[in-house]
C-alpha cells in the first residue's frame, strides 16, 4: 500500500503544486485547506505523514501540531516560510518532528519525508532490548516503560532515545544525532536536536529540569546515563 | 587649541579626577603643615626666650648686687641662682672665670665675650654647644668704684634641646597627618569619580548590550537632573531604536512570507512540468528551462536579502564551530574543486558562531571566485594571534584596490561583475559575507596574492573561541 501523505495549505495554487510534485515523486497525497478540516477528517484519512503549513487562517499550525500529537505520533513535518528561530522553535516544541523552509525542492521534501518514515534502525537489525537506569527499551515493539510504565515517545522521539541508548554513556554530537535521526548531512539545524532533547525529557525524566538520563555535554553534544 | 595635544589630557578621565583630589589634598596638606609648624616653632622658641630673659635679668640683678661686697665669692653666688630648665651660669671677670656645673669658660664663643664687653646692652646669641642647640644671654656688669675688677660679665646658657625635640615630634606628627590627608584625598578622589563615571559605565555597558542584540536594555532612571537628560534621552534613542529595529525585522518576515510562498508554487509547478520533459516540444522545454534558471536565481536573490535583513538583527546560534570540518562540510556540499590547506597552528581550531551562516560565508567566497575568478584555486586556513584566517584564492584578473572595499556594499559589483552584464548576480553575495563576518566578531577583505601571481584573495578572520 503506498503511502498517504497529508498536506495542509491554506493556498490553493500552492496545495495542487506540491500534489502534483509529491505525487510524481510517488507519494499518495491527501489535502486539507484549513487546521480544522485536517483535524476533522484526520481519523479516517489516517495518513502516514503530516506536511503542515505554520501560517494557516484560524487554526494556525503550531495548534494543528499540539492537536494531532494528543491523538497521534504520525511524523509531522512543519511548511515555514519563516525560519526566524521563533518560529522553528515554536512548530518543533508544539510536536513537530522537523520543519522545512519554502520554497522548498519536492524532491528535498520527500527525502524528508523518507528520513522520518525511515524505521528505527533496531527494529530492523532485532536489536536487544535495554534497560537504562528505571528506563526500559524495547527497539522490537517500539516501546520504553519508566519504573514499569509504558511512555508514549513520537518516532523521532523513540528514534533519538535509541540512537543515544545504542551508545550508552559516550556523549554524541548534535552532528551525529542529526545525521542518525533525521538523516542531514553536517548542516542540518542543532535546534530540531536541542528541542527534541528537550521533549523527549519532559517524558523520561523524573525532573526534566535536572535531567539525571539525557544529560547536556556544553559544546560537547548529548549523551545517555543510567 | 587642541586639548588632545597635552599629556593630561591624554590620561584616562578617572586618573584625572583622582589625580586633581591627590593634587588637591597634597597641596592643602603642605601648606598646612608647614604653616602649622612655623607658628607652633616660632611661639614655642619665643615663649621660651622671654621666660629665659625674665630669668637672666634677675639673676644679673643679684650678680651686680653681690659686687658690691668686696670680694664676692662668685661661686657660692652661682650655686644659689635660680636655674629654669637646666639654664647655667657663667661669670667672668678679666682674667677669672667661674662657671656653674659643667661648664667650662671656653663653652662661651669669643665673638659673644667681646660685643658683650664692647656693647652695655644685653646680647643674645644661639648656637651649637656640644651638639645641642643652645641660647646664651649676656650683660656686662659694672663692678663698684672700690672693686678691682675688671671686664666683669655674667653670662646664661639656656638650652634649646627639648624645644627642638617637641618640635621634631610636632614635625613628625604633622609629617603623619599630611600623609593622611593626601591618601584621604585620594580615597575621595576613587569614590568621586567611581560615582562621577558610574552613569557613564552605565550607559556604555547599556550601549554593548544594545549592539549585542539585546534591543530592549534600558538605563534605569536617576534622580540627578543633570544625568536626568542624559539617561532619557539615551532610553529614547535606545527606545526608537528598537521600535525601528522591530518594525524592519517584521517588514522583512512579511516579505518573506509574500516571497517565498508563490515560490513555492513556481518550484513545484517546475518541477513537474521537468518531470514531463520528454513530452514537451523543444521549444517549451528551452523555455522550461529558462524559467528555472530565473526562479533558482530568485530564489538565491530573496534568500541572500532575507540573510542580509537578518544579519542586521536576529539573534544568532552559538555553537562551537570546527573551522576545518566546516570548510570540509563546504566543499564537500558544493562544486567547487581547489586544494585545501590547514596550516599546524590552526588546526582543530574553533569558532564561536552560526555554523550554517559560516558555511554560507564560504560558499558565496567559492561562488564568487567561480564566477569571476575563474575558479577557486586554493583555499587556506590559518592562525594569525587571536584570530582565524580563511582566505579562498583564484586566478581571475584580481580586485583593483580602488575597488577593495567597495565590493563588499550592498548591490555593487565589481568591473569583473559589471562585464559579465546585468544578469548575474544582485552584489549582495559579498555583502552577506561581510555582515555575517561582522556578526560573529570579525571581518572580511581581499587583496592581491601574496605571491604576486594575477588573481584575488578573500580573506575572512574571525576570533578565535577558546579550546575545550
Amino acid at each position: 500500500m503506498s503511502i498517504q501523505i497529508l498536506t495542509i495549505e491554506d493556498d490553493e495554487r500552492i496545495r495542487t503544486a506540491v500534489r502534483f510534485a509529491l505525487e510524481d515523486e510517488g507519494w499518495n497525497v491527501l489535502e486539507a485547506e484549513t487546521g480544522e478540516q485536517a483535524l476533522e477528517e484526520f481519523d479516517s484519512m489516517s495518513p502516514d505523514v503530516v506536511l503542515v503549513d505554520i501560517g494557516l487562517p484560524g487554526v494556525d499550525g503550531f495548534e494543528v501540531c499540539r492537536s494531532l500529537r494528543r491523538v497521534s505520533d504520525v511524523p509531522i513535518i512543519m511548511v515555514t516560510a519563516r525560519d526566524d528561530t521563533h518560529d522553528v522553535v515554536a512548530g518543533l516544541e508544539a510536536g513537530a518532528d522537523d520543519y522545512v523552509t519554502k520554497p522548498i525542492a519536492p524532491k528535498e521534501l520527500s527525502a524528508r519525508i523518507r528520513a522520518l518514515l525511515r524505521r528505527v534502525k533496531s527494529e530492523d537489525t532485532g536489536l536487544a532490548p535495554r534497560t537504562v537506569g528505571d528506563l526500559e527499551i524495547v527497539p522490537e515493539e517500539g516501546v520504553v516503560r519508566k519504573s514499569g510504565t509504558e511512555i508514549h515517545l513520537t518516532k523521532t522521539e523513540f528514534h533519538l532515545l535509541c540512537e543515544l541508548s545504542d551508545q550508552l554513556g559516550k556523549v554524541l554530537s548534535r552532528e551525529h544525532l542529526l545525521e542518525e535521526v533525521w538523516g542531514y548531512d553536517y548542516f542540518g539545524d542543532g535546534r530540531l536536536v536541542d528541542v527534541h532533547v528537550r521533549r523527549l525529557r519532559t517524558k523520561v525524566e523524573t525532573d526534566p529540569a535536572h535531567p539525571r538520563h539525557v544529560v547536556t555535554v556544553r559544546g560537547m553534544g548529548y549523551k545517555l546515563q543510567p | 587649541m587642541d586639548s588632545r595635544g597635552l599629556p593630561w589630557r591624554r590620561l584616562p578621565l578617572r586618573t584625572r579626577v583622582i589625580g586633581a583630589f591627590t593634587l588637591g589634598a597634597a597641596i592643602a596638606a603642605l601648606v598646612l603643615v608647614v604653616i602649622t609648624y612655623g607658628l607652633s616653632r616660632q611661639s614655642m622658641l619665643q615663649q621660651r626666650e622671654e621666660s629665659s630673659e625674665r630669668q637672666f635679668f634677675a639673676n644679673a640683678r643679684q650678680v651686680q648686687s653681690s659686687l658690691r661686697a668686696e670680694d664676692p665669692d662668685f661661686t657660692q653666688l652661682l650655686e644659689s641662682l635660680p636655674s629654669l630648665s637646666g639654664s647655667r651660669s657663667i661669670i667672668r671677670t678679666g682674667d677669672e672665670t667661674w662657671t656653674s656645673l659643667s661648664l667650662t669658660p671656653s663653652d662661651l664663643p669669643p665673638v659673644l665675650i667681646s660685643t658683650v664687653l664692647e656693647f652695655p646692652q644685653a646680647q643674645t646669641m644661639r648656637y651649637r654647644l656640644d651638639d645641642q642647640p643652645v641660647l646664651t644671654f649676656g650683660l656686662q656688669m659694672r663692678p663698684s668704684a672700690a672693686s678691682a675688677l675688671e671686664g666683669v660679665a655674667y653670662f646664661e646658657v639656656v638650652p634649646l634641646a627639648e624645644v627642638e625635640s617637641t618640635l621634631e615630634s610636632l614635625a613628625l606628627i604633622l609629617l603623619v597627618g599630611g600623609v593622611l590627608t593626601v591618601l584621604v584625598g585620594v580615597g575621595i578622589g576613587l569614590w568621586a569619580s567611581g560615582g562621577l563615571l558610574r552613569p557613564l559605565t552605565d550607559i556604555s555597558d547599556a550601549a554593548t548590550s544594545i549592539a549585542h542584540g539585546r534591543f530592549d536594555t534600558r538605563l534605569e532612571e536617576v534622580s540627578d537632573p543633570d544625568l536626568d537628560a542624559l539617561v532619557r534621552s539615551f532610553n529614547e534613542m535606545a527606545a526608537a531604536m528598537e521600535t525601528r529595529i522591530t518594525r524592519d525585522a517584521r517588514f522583512s518576515s512579511d516579505v518573506s512570507h509574500e516571497l517565498r510562498s508563490p515560490l513555492m508554487t513556481l518550484r513545484a509547478s517546475i518541477d513537474v512540468m521537468q518531470h514531463r520533459r520528454e513530452e514537451l516540444p523543444e521549444r517549451t522545454r528551452q523555455a522550461l528551462d529558462l524559467l528555472n534558471d530565473e526562479v533558482i536565481r530568485f530564489e538565491n536573490l530573496v534568500q541572500d536579502l532575507l540573510d542580509l535583513s537578518r544579519s542586521d538583527s536576529g539573534p544568532m546560534q552559538n555553537d562551537l564551530v570546527n573551522i576545518e570540518e566546516l570548510v570540509r562540510a563546504t566543499l564537500a556540499s558544493s562544486e567547487a574543486t581547489t586544494s585545501f590547506e590547514v596550516s599546524p597552528n590552526a588546526q582543530g581550531a574553533l569558532v564561536m558562531g552560526d555554523k550554517r551562516r559560516l558555511a554560507q560565508v564560504l560558499d558565496n567566497l567559492l561562488r564568487n571566485a567561480e564566477k569571476y575568478g575563474g575558479g577557486p584555486t586554493r583555499i587556506t586556513v590559518s592562525s594569525a594571534g587571536k584570530n582565524i584566517e580563511i582566505a579562498v584564492e583564484d586566478s581571475g584578473p584580481g580586485v583593483a584596490p580602488s575597488e577593495r572595499e567597495l565590493i563588499f556594499e550592498r548591490f555593487t559589483r565589481g568591473a569583473a561583475a559589471r562585464k559579465r552584464g546585468a544578469g548575474d548576480g544582485a552584489g549582495l553575495g559579498l555583502a552577506l559575507v561581510d555582515e555575517h563576518a561582522r556578526r560573529h566578531g570579525g571581518a572580511a577583505r581581499v587583496e592581491g596574492k601574496p605571491d604576486g601571481d594575477s588573481g584575488a584573495r578573500f580573506v575572512v578572520t574571525l576570533p578565535k573561541a577558546g579550546r575545550r
